[in-house]
């Protein structure tokens, strides 16, 4: 009967080493492509100007002297947000009244994969 | 004849074998979400340069003038205006060259009914044919209405959106 020979075992176990090597290497590169892409789409797909600037318009459009514009302005954001942005906005505002000096406006920013939330008050 | 010879060497087989396997499948899997991730990151620079510049267009130059060159631009009409001041923000570079983004602009407003319309306000020289890899940037603007882009409005203040394509040729 022929014998397990076990002669030359260091280069069986630098074969494995060299194999499991290239495995991870391999791991490596099939990551590394992912990364560049994740970070980049999470970046674009993440509204920050949208909410920037609806949340600049409302603030804005809160102050405008005459009681219609303000009305035609605020319904324009609503309806051009959900056509445009696909973006639901929705706003409310409290004037100043009796010891509250501030206005306060609660705005909600939600295009289905980012909601954005925020009270501000006027300093 | 079943023996029980060279047991070792076959394990061995074996694992080599998965462990090819599995490398010739990373490798594949690999190229199949090879989708110039670099695409996604000039998309989004582009998308930066975009937004600055109607930004800049639509902050007033200094305390005393009280409208923006965007709205002046809106409620005037002026398309060559938008073109020549939008065009020279975006195409600015370090050295003597150019770059080459291109852009078309859309006014999007509500009409009086209630429907939303939009109409052109400007676009570069080369025309916006649907193949081209192009980034949405948009900015909002209150106009004194009525302006003859947005004739079929009420009077007094509306808010509209500038929306660009914006992309590299």
């Amino acid at each position: 009967m022929a014998r397990l020979n076990d002669d030359a075992q260091w280069i069986v176990l630098m074969g494995f080493i060299v194999s499991f090597a290239l495995f991870f290497i391999a791991i490596l590169i099939n990551q590394s492509t992912i990364v560049g892409q994740t970070t980049a789409e999470a970046v674009s797909e993440f509204p920050k100007t949208d909410i920037r600037e609806v949340r600049g318009m409302i603030i804005q459009s809160e102050f405008l002297g005459d009681e219609n514009d303000k009305t035609n302005v605020q319904r324009e954001i609503r309806n051009l947000s959900l056509s445009r942005h696909n973006a639901v906005v929705e706003f409310s505002s409290s004037p100043p009244a009796g010891s509250d000096p501030y206005t306060h406006i609660e705005m909600h920013y939600n295009n289905g994969v980012t909601a954005y939330n925020e009270t501000w008050r006027s300093e | 004849m079943v023996n029980a010879d060279g047991q070792l060497y076959t394990i061995e087989g074996v694992a080599a074998a998965l462990i090819l396997l599995l490398t010739a499948y990373i490798v594949v899997n690999s190229t199949s979400v090879y989708t110039m991730g670099d695409t996604h990151i000039s998309d989004m620079q582009l998308e930066v340069v975009g937004d600055d510049a109607l930004k800049m267009m639509n902050t007033a130059p200094n305390s005393s003038v009280e409208k923006t060159s965007l709205r002046t631009i809106i409620e005037t009409g002026d398309a060559v205006q938008f073109q020549e001041m939008f065009d020279s923000i975006v195409n600015a570079k370090t050295g003597t060259g150019r770059d080459r983004i291109q852009f078309m602009a859309n006014v999007t407003y509500e009409r009086s009914d209630g429907t939303v319309g939009d109409v052109p306000l400007g676009a570069s020289s080369h025309i916006f044919t649907g193949r081209e890899h192009a980034v949405r940037v948009t900015e909002w603007v209150i106009v004194d209405s009525p302006c003859p882009l947005c004739s079929d409005v009420t009077s007094g203040k509306h808010a509209v959106l500038v929306e660009a394509l914006v992309w590299r040729d």
